[in-house]
């Protein structure tokens, strides 16, 4: 189940943050969050270790913890797209896939005219889909 | 699904921006008025350019991101490719469109007041690169020049 997610300016600066769990936890989620942009600074930053798939959007996974895996994207515009999940159990392909209708969201909130550039993404319609992909993904468990 | 706009639309609009920008809201601020285009324009970079750049790998350099700018993101905007870069590898980056599509229903008029309506045009396409740059992650500044219509160099 995805648990969170969240979006960050080039500047590090949260655009979009929301977690679907019923537990009061936001807090703790947020905190992973904010752990995952240093992970993903230092992928960029150390392009070595990552190796073969040096300048593709999709990070991967940027670190596990006990109950949650992390996952990272980010965009050609500097953007970072994170994922926290409780399924341990992922295929990199159904993340990739979620990642990139995430993405086309993402790209229709920022499109709309009235929205102002590097400010938080207050649009309902955003949200409301947000929560329709996240609702339509599960990420089946290869095993 | 590809969306697209009439052409004789965007250039009636941005021919009113202008006019409306310079005779109605800033008559005797000139300068104002063109800061005030570029910005229109910036915003329109920033987020067609955040359309653009989905579906590729990050850039590595910046010449990969001007490159970009010059052959994809100019013929989405143009359905042509910009006609010539060049650079003095010092961060400057000079690309002239030999036939600039905003510009080829201008008059080719030289008297200077018809310069300076042509030069006001300009400021949009200036704003709409410098927002595609920025959202790259490439900070700058960008002016534009006309010798002969209807080409057009952009610095």
């Amino acid at each position: 189940m995805i648990v969170c997610i969240a979006v960050v300016g080039h500047q590090n600066n949260p655009l979009y943050i929301q977690s679907f769990t019923e537990a009061d936890d936001a807090l703790k989620l947020h905190h992973i969050v904010h752990c995952s942009l240093d992970v993903v600074d230092e992928r960029v930053n150390n392009p070595k270790k990552s190796g073969p798939m040096l300048n593709e959007t999709f990070l991967g996974l940027l670190y596990p913890t006990e109950n949650y895996k992390v996952y990272g994207y980010l965009t050609n515009t500097k953007v970072k797209f994170i994922l926290v999940t409780t399924d341990l159990d992922v295929r990199d392909a159904d993340v990739r896939n979620f990642f990139r209708r995430f993405h086309s969201a993402y790209l229709d909130a920022v499109s709309n005219p009235f929205h102002v550039p590097g400010k938080k993404i207050t649009s309902k319609t955003f949200a409301e889909r947000v929560t329709n992909i996240v609702k339509s993904v599960s990420f089946h468990t290869t095993g | 699904m590809a969306r697209e706009v009439a052409e004789s639309c965007v250039d009636s609009l941005l021919t009113e921006i202008v006019s409306s920008y310079c005779t109605r809201f800033y008559v005797n601020k000139p300068e104002l008025a063109a800061r005030r285009i570029e910005a229109i324009g910036y915003q329109v970079g920033h987020q067609l350019c955040e359309r653009y750049t989905m579906e590729r790998p990050r850039f590595t350099d910046h010449l990969e991101a001007i490159k970009f700018l010059c052959k994809d993101f100019w013929s989405e905007l143009f359905k042509k490719q910009i006609d010539n870069l060049k650079t003095n590898h010092r961060g400057t980056f000079v690309l002239q469109d030999n036939k600039f599509r905003w510009l080829s229903r201008m008059s080719a008029e030289t008297s200077s007041a018809a310069q300076d309506t042509t030069s006001m045009l300009l400021y949009f396409p200036c704003g709409i690169i410098r927002g595609a740059l920025s959202t790259l992650g490439i900070p700058c500044a960008v002016s534009a020049d006309i010798s002969i219509l209807p080409a057009c160099k952009f610095h």
